[in-house]
């Protein structure tokens, strides 16, 4: 009898336990909202989200959910809401942990919205306070980015060799920064030998018809003068061979700068689809 | 013997009986404690605070399940309100005719309909419900008078008699309106026919009269130049490049021309940019002078 008692007993006290206590409705709705954000769907998860917050009345969850309104704002690309409520997170964390979770944040929405120099701002300061080799590594993990999306390769290497000296970042860094051209030396090029600039970056046929233009307009200009045709050789100098001459040099930049472009956004789509590292 | 089995028998009974009762309490409370969140006095508690923190696409969620089992006026004017402010002029328009009869708040829900017209700058229906007698409201006739003075600012018809307009409004704004009210009536616009026949007439004068000064004297010094190259070289004999500059020179002349005309339009354009924004910020700073209700802010 005693033993039937115990048991049923048991088994009640059981049933209670577990459907009371381990979840109470504040974690359910977290839950409830988590897995919203796990299916991306972004807008009633920050409903959710909000409401939680709304209910939980001991602030128990102020942190996790403004931490993750915000990450819900970043994942729909509105970077400034993303920043306020990571902010309103960092006031509510609870430790360093938790502070230094929400400031990467902050520092990947930066870069994604591409103010960068904000970004470096914000890990400079996270480097005075923080010591420590594991957070040091971030750091340098999250500038190497930022200087990436800052179009600083170098730079970015640098910030990815501190963490290792193999760092699979670093070398495509590098390879980008040997990959990429000299704007200043193909505009240089350029003005001693019209349509070099845009040889050297790539653009032979169009580097090919810009030096045949100019030794055309060149021949033509010299030629009125040396007939004594000045006014000739002035019209056709100004408005044919200077207008060829100086096109040739803008050319030659605008060339090396699509060239550069092109480079980075080869590496950049490689960082997006191929990459398994955390990104911004 | 049998009398301890039997014993045992109904403990068992007894036990399965109430560990049925226990876990259908148990699930039932478990249940209300999930619900709790998505009650109908829930829904309107977090929707008010949505809509006092001006998160109103969110608000009008919770207001729309909340009204699935509850009817009341406050929450859907409150939804039509939301409506409005998110720019979903139609669906606020359709939540404020719902409440015309029969409710506490038919003249609010007017006025708001209203509301809804102006702010989709749909004039003429405000115009012509305003004359129509299942849309008027006594209460907010002068709100809804002034809101179709207002009107005028924002749209191309010719404005109403002045006195009527300007007595529309408190003495404290009145000098605002009146100087809005003259610059719509005579704005300080540039006639393109006229920069045209400048420009015909002495080359570069239609840009100065359109305020390019700069350009306008380029424009003499290029066309007088090329005019000047031209005569020159038939003087001496060099026809081809005569014609030449004579063509530049036609060019240029045309091209003076038709850029003042357009310089006239730009200007034009520009007149009326800074009068539409000058216009919408002040009533923007003033809420259109519009009542405040202090129960939506509750």
């Amino acid at each position: 009898m005693k033993k039937l008692f115990y048991k049923y007993f048991l088994l009640i006290e059981i049933f209670v336990v577990s459907s009371l206590f381990p979840q109470d409705r504040l974690s359910i709705q977290f839950d409830y909202a988590n897995k919203l954000f796990q299916t991306s769907q972004y807008f009633d998860a920050i409903t959710e989200y909000k409401r939680l917050l709304f209910f939980d009345e001991a602030k128990k969850y102020s942190y996790k959910a403004y931490f993750q309104i915000g990450k819900c704002y970043k994942a729909g690309a509105k970077f400034d809401e993303a920043i306020k409520y990571f902010s309103t997170a960092s006031i509510n964390a609870a430790n360093e942990n938790e502070k230094l979770s929400v400031y990467f944040e902050i520092v990947r929405t930066n870069i994604s919205r591409r103010t960068t120099s904000r970004a470096l701002q914000i890990l400079d300061e996270i480097e005075k306070e923080n010591t420590n080799t594991f957070i040091r590594d971030s750091i340098n993990y999250w500038r190497g980015w930022t200087y990436i999306f800052a179009d600083d390769w170098k730079n970015a290497a640098d910030a990815f060799s501190k963490i290792k000296s193999d760092h699979e970042l670093k070398k495509l860094c590098e390879q980008v920064e040997k990959e990429k051209v000299s704007v200043t030396f193909t505009k240089a090029i350029s003005y001693f030998l019209p349509g070099a600039g845009e040889v050297y970056s790539g653009n032979i046929l169009s580097g090919s018809i810009t030096f045949g233009w100019n030794l055309l307009f060149g021949y033509l200009t010299i030629n009125s003068f040396a007939e004594e045709r000045i006014f000739d050789g002035m019209v056709i100098g100004s408005l044919g061979w200077l207008r060829f001459y100086r096109g040739n040099i803008q050319s030659a930049e605008e060339s090396a700068k699509q060239k550069n472009i092109a480079i980075a956004n080869k590496i950049l789509k490689y960082l997006q689809y191929e990459y398994k590292g955390a990104k911004p | 013997m049998i009398i301890k089995r039997t014993k045992s028998h109904i403990a068992e009974i007894f036990c399965n009986v109430l560990c049925v009762f226990v876990i259908t309490v148990v699930s039932v409370n478990a249940q209300k404690l999930n619900d709790d969140f998505f009650s109908p006095k829930s829904r309107l508690s977090f929707g008010n605070y949505l809509f006092l923190e001006k998160d109103y696409l969110r608000a009008s969620n919770e207001y729309k399940e909340f009204l699935k089992t509850d009817n009341n006026d406050t929450v859907r004017f409150k939804l039509s309100e939301s409506f409005l402010r998110i720019g979903r002029y139609e669906e606020a328009a359709n939540n404020f005719k719902s409440l015309f009869f029969s409710t506490s708040l038919t003249d609010e829900a007017r006025l708001g309909l209203f509301k809804s017209l102006f702010f989709e700058k749909n004039f003429v229906r405000f115009r012509q419900y305003r004359l129509e007698e299942n849309y008027t409201t006594e209460k907010f006739s002068h709100d809804i008078d002034r809101l179709n003075y207002i009107s005028y600012f924002f749209d191309s018809e010719p404005l109403p008699d002045s006195s009527r307009l300007f007595s529309a409004f408190a003495d404290l704004n009145r000098a605002d309106i009146k100087k809005f009210y003259y610059m719509k009536k005579n704005p300080d616009t540039k006639n393109p026919v006229t920069a045209a026949l400048l420009s015909a007439a002495i080359p570069g004068l239609g840009k100065i009269y359109t305020g390019e000064i700069g350009d306008g004297i380029t424009s003499l010094i290029t066309t007088g130049l090329l005019v000047f190259l031209s005569a020159n070289n038939f003087r001496h004999d060099h026809n081809f490049r005569g014609w030449l500059f004579a063509g530049f020179a036609a060019l240029a002349y045309g091209g003076n021309i038709y850029g003042s005309a357009a310089s006239a339009q730009i200007y034009n354009a520009g007149v009326k940019f800074n009068f539409d924004n000058e216009v919408k910020l002040f009533f923007e700073k003033h809420n259109y002078f519009l009542p405040e209700f202090d129960f939506v802010n509750r």
